[in-house]
């Protein structure tokens, strides 16, 4: 029935603008900065279009468009795969759709990409704020559904809104139901990740100068709950990665197939392997849930040592956890940790040896030569640990800004420089260690956190720090953190106790709350913000594990049938009862109070006049009592009564305006 | 071959609807009446959703799965409000205003409700024609005209009206097509009997009548024997055709005014063409206010000049013949 000319009226467009920039803001701080020039570009053209001033693009320039758009993309991004590339390609299918309506069915199409571009910014940013952001995006592009059906009549502009926002009231106890009973299914096929990784975080190498640039950084990692006390800070280690190979500059993942993830990995509810034996686990274990943010990596932090207790986590090797898929969101999952613990006290398997031990033999000179002159003069390794620390502690200095270094790093380190943060201790180290014939490695993660009044613990970027393990024959791996000999404060503490004053820390976090710490009232907002982000975070993160629990005590048992009668059960009266509230005509009983008010307020004129209503007296035999005294009112009292008798009780229609007119026109005067 | 199968199952709808709705005067929507299925936008809405699943699946993302939740809460409450947009509305029939075959009349429609909802959108017509968009604001009555163009004379019925609704969100069709009983008044289509380019001397016995009518601006008086040296504008030509022998017409003033339309006056038409051309005739005579009368076979209505009489010669034209007369409503 649609006429074949159809024209987006004045409303509608309105509402469909509105919609596009709030969906493009929604994205604007992970798409390209063209993307947002096209898209105002598009929506100026799209406002010409409608005052009929610009022509509609022709083929040739909106073929020219895509291929701008797609050559942009291609040089922004060169590969499609990605999360961002593929919402960059949504945006600018979205944009280039503005300027194509000539039929409703592409403005449909506008307003349902609309809804899946907004519904995709979820996978960025899972935060309360951003939750609220979207859910006004929803509105608004409802909005703007609803304002292609209505029609263009003048101060009905923000109708379409206001109806959006019912409807969207109305959804919302319908959406939590499905919501809690829906069940979920884990990922069907592997999808694209997002391309950039967050813009900081642990990486699987470490050269110098990696971990000073978190330094910069106040982003959020994670989050712990402590089932109980927190432990001590200076206990607060908590191993993501362990660093075994060395090529002179950067350490990293060892690429020997005993160290791969896919290999030699205890899954969660898997029978031990048999390397399970080599941990000596005693005294009582530490219970915490971790909510991580997205790293779009697989590895997770935990408390030496660790034993998975959440689906889809497992225990290397290396005594690391690992997550089965990459961080695409935000993760949470349960640890048990033994605190005290032995690792392969008895004996290193002789290939892990060799990786432990490996070094590239033309770098460091000097560190080799002063290692083994080292090795003759003292009797047993941990003489010799204590030697390299206490040379650290001498001489050296803890900074968010060593200087550079050159080939030879940790000669240069050692010997000149003697600055440096801690990837350049544990990178020192362990090469000393090796050079000294000790298996050792770096192990990288995060060191402390900042506790929480609310009594969780909130691990920042700066909080990353690497430190060593070593091997010692009847002791097993230990650790061993030469930054707590040179910066003790950094353990104990934190890093901004040590570096606060140098102008490199948080340099990344201009504005993060984190920076204004010592002032107090600033503090608590920044506390309870961060508590009410945790909170939401727990709620929507742990629900996929709550609700079988859950589920299992509403229903007795979680079987399908059951869920979908609770569904259909409780859903069914829902919208029953929406049904009633929107369907039935309600107005008439407003305009019945109407009415009533206004006869009330005849009964005040008569009372002031001296004529009070007696209890149980209705209207007629009142009007019929106070004409016999005042007969002059008698033919206006009768009027009035019967017009309110027949609007109240004999169905005409109600007309409370009438009404009062005709009763604001009684003049009473007092009885004298 | 795909025709006679829809052929029959056009048919076999039209009977259960005639079943389901029956012609009344009065209609209230309601859940007998209005019938609710998702529009081409509300499948693509589903789409929509079942993409929004997938990504929340795959990606594990609770937030993607509750905004899916919200999608799928909002297109089951769109029913509700979809149908609250039609549903409790009463439709009547006001007012049809009569017209000629092929030409377009308008019928007045009233939409009445108890409560004050607004009502945005509503889409009215009578199959085949325009439709009419309308909003029914806090006013408890609304009232719509609908075009409607008949194809022939007579009692005509404009078939089903369809009411129908995308409001809210446009994810729903709620319509219905009510029968509300109306019957049309058609008259001829007119035929103009008149040519102003054609002369004197070429022209039919019919066009001559009107020329005089309309040129001689006397009023007709009689006849006399025809006699040599008359205009040949004033021969009665309609006579002369009948073979009662050649007369001159006379006019002259406040003599006898009166006109006959004469079904007799078109000889060799059929019976439409014949209608077609008395009623052109009539909305000729009907500006110069001279009594006309109507002569039909069978009936005589005497020449007057009302509007009554005027409503009667036109209503005698659209009937002529039928069997239908409506009850002479």
């Amino acid at each position: 029935m649609t006429s074949p000319v159809w024209k987006i009226h004045r409303n509608g467009l309105f509402w469909l603008l509105v919609a596009f920039a709030a969906v493009i803001v929604l994205h604007a701080d992970h798409l390209p900065s063209w993307i947002l020039l096209a898209a105002s570009v598009a929506t100026i053209w799209r406002i010409q279009l409608y005052r009929s001033a610009w022509r509609p693009p022709s083929r040739l320039i909106k073929t020219g468009l895509l291929g701008l758009c797609l050559a942009g993309l291609v040089v922004e991004y060169g590969s499609p795969v990605g999360l961002e590339p593929m919402v960059a390609l949504l945006v600018s299918a979205y944009l280039l759709k503005l300027l194509e309506m000539h039929h409703r069915r592409d403005a449909y199409l506008v307003i349902f990409l609309a809804f899946f571009i907004t519904a995709l910014d979820a996978l960025f940013d899972q935060s309360i704020g951003n939750t609220l952001y979207i859910i006004g995006c929803l509105s608004l592009v409802l909005a703007a559904l609803l304002g292609l059906h209505s029609t263009d009549a003048d101060g009905g502009q923000l109708r379409p809104l206001g109806k959006a926002m019912a409807i969207m009231a109305q959804a919302l106890p319908l959406m939590l139901l499905l919501f809690i009973f829906m069940p979920r299914l884990g990922a069907l096929w592997s999808v694209p990740m997002q391309q950039q990784s967050a813009k900081t975080g642990v990486t699987d190498t470490m050269s110098p100068g990696d971990f000073s640039r978190l330094g910069r950084s106040g982003e959020l990692a994670f989050r712990v709950s402590f089932e109980g006390a927190i432990p001590a800070q200076q206990n607060l280690y908590w191993r993501g990665l362990v660093l075994a190979e060395f090529d002179g500059r950067t350490w990293s993942r060892s690429s020997l197939s005993p160290f791969q993830d896919s290999n030699l990995v205890q899954w969660y509810g898997e029978p031990p392997k048999s390397w399970d034996q080599l941990i000596e686990r005693k005294g009582e274990p530490l219970t915490f849930s971790v909510v991580i943010e997205p790293t779009q990596q697989r590895w997770l932090y935990a408390l030496d040592t660790p034993k998975p207790d959440s689906e889809g986590v497992g225990l290397t090797r290396d005594y690391r956890l690992i997550s089965a898929y990459p961080l695409r969101s935000k993760k949470q999952y349960r640890v048990n940790s033994w605190p005290e613990h032995r690792l392969e006290p008895q004996g290193l398997p002789p290939q892990h040896r060799k990786v432990y031990l490996q070094l590239p033999e033309e770098f460091n000179p000097r560190t080799r030569e002063l290692a083994s002159r080292w090795r003759k003069t003292v009797s047993d390794d941990l003489e010799l640990v204590s030697r390299v620390l206490t040379l650290y502690n001498s001489e050296f200095v803890y900074t968010l800004q060593p200087p550079l270094l050159g080939k030879h790093s940790v000669d240069e380190f050692l010997f000149d420089s003697q600055r440096g943060f801690c990837e350049h201790f544990a990178g020192s180290f362990v090469f000393f260690m090796r050079a000294a014939g000790i298996p050792a490695r770096v192990v990288a993660g995060y060191q402390g956190g900042e506790r929480h009044p609310d009594d969780y613990l909130v691990v920042r970027q700066y909080d990353a720090h690497a430190w060593a393990e070593i091997w010692l024959e009847g002791r097993g791996w230990v650790r061993v953190d030469p930054t707590a000999v040179v910066a003790p404060q950094r353990i104990e503490q934190d890093l901004q106790s040590v570096l606060g004053s140098e102008t490199d820390f948080l340099a990344d976090s201009p504005v993060s709350l984190v920076r204004f710490r010592h002032i107090g009232w600033l503090n608590q907002l920044r506390l309870q913000i961060d508590s009410l982000n945790y909170n939401w975070a727990l709620w929507v993160l742990g629900y996929d594990q709550i609700q079988t629990a859950f589920l299992r005590n509403l229903l007795g048992d979680n079987s399908l049938w059951r869920i979908a009668l609770a569904l259909t059960g409780v859903g069914g009266s829902l919208l029953l009862l929406l049904g009633f509230w929107i369907l039935l005509p309600r107005h008439r009983e407003r305009s019945r109070d109407l009415l009533d008010r206004e006869f009330l307020r005849l009964c005040q004129k008569l009372e002031k006049a001296g004529f009070p209503r007696q209890v149980g007296e209705g209207p007629r035999d009142y009007a019929q009592r106070v004409a016999e005294s005042r007969p002059e009112l008698a033919r206006q009292l009768v009027e009035v009564t019967r017009m309110y008798e027949a609007m109240r009780y004999a169905g005409e229609t109600p007309d409370a305006r009438t009404l009062a007119r005709t009763i604001r026109s009684l003049r009473i005067n007092r009885s004298g | 071959m795909i025709s006679p199968f829809r052929q029959f199952f056009q048919h076999l709808y039209a009977r259960w609807l005639g079943h389901r709705l029956p012609p009344a005067r009065q209609i209230k929507l309601n859940t007998r009446s209005l019938f609710i299925f998702p529009s081409k936008a509300g499948f693509s809405f589903l789409l929509l959703v079942v993409l929004c699943w997938l990504v929340a699946t795959n990606y594990e993302n609770n937030l993607v799965f509750g905004i899916t939740c919200l999608l799928t809460a909002i297109f089951v409450v769109a029913i509700l409000h979809s149908f609250a947009n039609l549903s409790g509305l009463n439709i009547s029939c006001s007012r049809v205003s009569p017209g000629h075959a092929g030409h377009p009349l308008t019928i007045e429609l009233v939409l009445q409700q108890s409560g004050k909802r607004l009502r945005e959108n509503l889409i009215l017509a009578f199959a085949g024609h325009e439709p009419v968009a309308i909003d029914i604001a806090a006013t408890e009555e609304a009232r719509v005209k609908l075009g409607f163009v008949p194809a022939s004379r007579g009692l005509i019925d404009p078939g089903r009206l369809c009411v129908e609704s995308l409001y809210p969100l446009g994810l729903f069709r709620v319509w219905t097509q009510v029968d509300l009983n109306i019957r049309c008044l058609v008259y001829p289509s007119p035929q103009t009997v008149l040519n102003r380019r054609t002369t004197a001397s070429s022209m039919d016995a019919d066009e001559g009548l009107m020329v005089q009518i309309l040129e001689g601006g006397e009023d007709f008086t009689g006849l006399s024997d025809y006699r040599p040296g008359d205009s040949p504008k004033r021969i009665a030509w309609k006579q002369f055709a009948r073979e009662q022998g050649l007369y001159t017409k006379h006019y002259g003033s406040a003599q006898d005014e009166r006109l006959w339309l004469d079904w007799d006056a078109f000889p060799g038409l059929d019976t439409e063409a014949r209608l077609s051309r008395l009623c052109g005739l009539l909305l000729s005579i009907v500006p110069l206010d001279v009594p006309y009368g109507l002569k039909l076979p069978g009936l005589t209505i005497a020449p007057n000049t009302t509007d009554s009489h005027r409503l009667q010669v036109l209503r005698e034209l659209a009937l002529f013949g039928l069997s239908d007369r409506g009850g002479e409503r």
